[in-house]
């Protein structure tokens, strides 16, 4: 959709645009898009979450608050520690907003990405970003990931995620339509004793129950001790939804502010968190990705 | 990082991982000179492991024509390149780089990325010969010719040192201490696809259904019943043979594996440049090109191919080929008597015996009981 690639593309899509815009025109309800707000050049020290009045329920990278919002940069570079990973930084800063409501926590997320990766088939990967608090607050653990008896809690949202919620989880058909199936022998498993554990038996990753084989909903909570150890967690209610328009990603990810079993944030209290981006289209996946190398300190206001 | 001893290249290889061999090792030995590429083994693994959604391209196990089929495509050559000329010691010791040895700093295995379209031709190449080029139609009257091509069945090889599992980054991938076979955990993977990048064989696979990588599994359900798997057992041309392979300081001559890889070194891995200990042996074709063998197998190829020309004279061999194939049962010991070969489980009682020469029956041409002319049925 937001492809321009060809040159031949672009025409009609311009055409396409002002026709539609005309149409709103003349309904009389044009849709104001938000005003750009102008980048940051200079890094940023501390985040502050300043009080707003609006419903952060739904996470929305379009709502009008942003507006009022000035963007702070983070500066990523490649994950440098272990292998495998990125040979050159593909994504250098992250540009990062936060708002509050006393109970929930929105974040928008922005970085420019040249192509929508979505993943799905074989060999692709999706698009990615996420977020890391220190799960006990006054001693930092280790940025990369925590470390033993000092884990972080991670709230990580993949476009993939978004694309199952939004448009279900794709069949077999939807990512290859030429493909030709005859059956799947356990669909008939209809026998008085084929029940639904038979005819998964040849799904092993859902017959486990494994997280990663079920459709998403956007937003992934992970409690990790180190490299190598995250492990999904049952949600504590955290939501994300990404735009991606102009070769930009802009995502918002909202989470309640106080988190039993979790990390939790307070007005007053000093508080942390760090960014991680993954760039599908570059092949970057789980320790391939750039990452935020220090902790940013965060005030709730 | 640690070094690990590793017997297909005479020397110690870096692994991440300390090595510890496991009780015993899963090994499949196949003879090449038998297989004719009728796929059973393939539809078998298929019927058996990999019919769900999201398995619909897996197989698991694969035959493909050697040297143009490749399944995923080209995955031999495209590893060899990547990994560059490489050479041997005249005394069978690797003076190369393994893969985990040449790896750049930002991987942990020098490795190629399959994309999807590299998984859509399992059959390419099929039956496409090999050696020089014809204007016209050719006349192949003397042997040996240059025309030439060979089957190539192939399972994952449940590597000593395994690359899925080196590479893995949530350690999701392990390899049973009591039989060697290397399997992914379905609930910690998650799908970040690293093993299917880092097997140069190309056996693990993701199921974009169920967003984790799959492999082989050695068919171990069976295995720990005593059973070999299911791609041998099915095996047509009979041309496989399944058990545990010993290092060579304690191969026991009356094992079948250590019997046809270090008795008679008939049987070599595969590839064993790229460092892994890979345990699927060949009995490698008799009638292909030398060169190509030896990219293949690695030196010792050509006095197996010399020694498989001499086999007829071996009453043990002869008789231990009689065994492959007869039975499901994993063979642990096997013994060649007076012209009848024995098979024996692992509780060392027998569970095969066949005469290592079939008794010719001559029947006379015609029934007199049923007043018939007899044909060739039986
Ligand atoms: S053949 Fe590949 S998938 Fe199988 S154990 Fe070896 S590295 Fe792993
Ligand atoms: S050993 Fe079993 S799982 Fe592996 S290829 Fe053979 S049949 Fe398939
Ligand atoms: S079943 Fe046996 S003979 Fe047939 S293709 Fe497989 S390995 Fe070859």
């Amino acid at each position: 959709m937001h492809r321009n690639s060809s040159p031949l593309g672009f025409l009609p899509t311009r055409l396409l645009l002002a026709a539609s815009s005309a149409l709103w025109a003349a309904c009389g309800t044009a849709p104001t898009a938000p005003a750009p707000v102008a980048l940051p050049t200079t890094e940023l020290t501390e985040l502050a979450v300043n009080v707003v009045t609006a419903d952060l329920s739904r996470p929305d990278p379009d709502a009008a608050f942003w507006r009022d919002v000035a963007p702070g940069l983070v500066s990523l570079i490649a994950q440098p520690v272990t292998a495998p990973r990125p040979e050159i930084t593909t994504t250098s800063s992250i540009y990062v907003q936060a708002v509050h409501d006393a109970s929930t926590v929105a974040f928008r997320l922005q970085w420019a990405d040249t192509e929508l990766s979505e993943a799905g088939h074989l060999g692709e990967f999706s698009d990615a970003v996420a977020m890391e608090f220190p799960m006990v607050g006054d001693k930092l653990p280790s940025v990369m990931m925590g470390a033993k008896d000092d884990p972080v809690h991670i709230f990580h949202w993949r476009a993939q995620y978004q694309r199952d919620a939004e448009r279900g989880k794709p069949e077999i058909k939807d990512l290859y339509p030429n493909a030709s199936v005859d059956m799947y022998p356990m669909d008939f498993k209809d026998a008085p004793s084929g029940g639904k554990d038979d005819k998964e038996a040849f799904n092993p990753g859902i017959a486990i129950g494994n997280p990663q084989s079920y459709s998403k909903t956007g937003v992934d909570e992970i409690i990790a001790e180190g490299f190598s150890t995250s492990s999904v967690e049952e949600g504590h209610g955290a939501a994300g939804r990404g735009v991606w328009k102009d070769g930009m990603w802009s995502v918002v990810i909202t989470r309640p502010m106080v988190i039993d079993g979790g990390s939790t944030l307070a007005v007053g209290r000093p508080n942390s968190l760090s960014f991680a981006v993954w760039q599908g289209g570059k092949d970057e996946v789980a320790s391939r990705k750039c990452i935020h190398m220090a902790w940013l300190p965060l005030k709730v206001l | 990082m640690p070094n690990v001893e590793n017997w297909h290249l005479k020397r110690d290889v870096a692994y991440p991982y300390e090595g510890h061999r496991p009780a015993r090792q899963w090994a499949i030995v196949f003879d090449l000179n038998k297989c004719i590429a009728c796929q059973t083994c393939t539809l078998a693994c298929k019927t058996t492991w990999t019919s769900g959604k999201g398995q619909e391209y897996m197989f698991w196990n694969n035959v493909e024509t050697k040297p143009w089929g490749g399944f995923p495509l080209a995955w031999d050559l495209r590893i060899l390149e990547k990994l560059g000329r490489q050479d041997w010691a005249a005394n069978g010791e690797y003076l190369g780089k393994t893969l985990i040895e040449a790896a750049p700093p930002t991987e942990r295995v020098l490795h190629f990325a399959p994309k999807d379209e590299d998984w859509m031709y399992p059959n390419i190449g099929e039956d496409d010969c090999g050696g020089g080029t014809l204007d016209s139609g050719a006349h192949l009257d003397s042997l040996p010719h240059d025309k030439w091509f060979f089957y190539l069945p192939r399972t994952c090889a449940h590597c000593t040192y395994p690359a899925c599992l080196a590479a893995c980054p949530r350690k999701a991938i392990y390899k049973r201490p009591e039989d060697g076979i290397v399997l992914i955990d379905q609930s910690r993977c998650k799908g970040y696809g690293e093993c299917v990048r880092a097997c140069p064989y190309k056996k693990s696979m993701y199921n974009p259904w169920t967003r984790t990588s799959e492999k082989c599994i050695g068919c171990y359900p069976a295995v720990e019943q005593g059973i070999q798997p299911q791609c041998v057992v099915n095996c047509i041309g009979k041309i496989r043979v399944m058990g545990f392979i010993s290092p060579p300081a304690v191969a026991r001559a009356d094992n079948p594996v250590d019997f046809l890889v270090h008795e008679k070194q008939l049987a070599l891995p595969y590839y064993p440049q790229l460092g892994l200990e890979p345990n699927i042996y060949y009995i490698p074709p008799i009638h292909a090109d030398p060169q190509y063998l030896e990219q293949m197998f690695g030196p010792r190829v050509h006095e197996a191919v010399a020694r498989y020309k001499e086999l007829h004279k071996d009453p043990e061999a002869a008789g231990l080929l009689c065994l492959i194939g007869g039975t499901e049962r994993i063979i642990h010991r096997f013994t060649v008597k007076a012209g009848i070969a024995v098979g024996y489980d692992e509780k060392d009682e027998e569970i095969l015996r066949v005469p290592v020469t079939e008794t010719p029956f001559e029947r006379a041409a015609f029934d007199e009981k049923l007043g018939a002319v007899r044909n060739n049925n039986p």
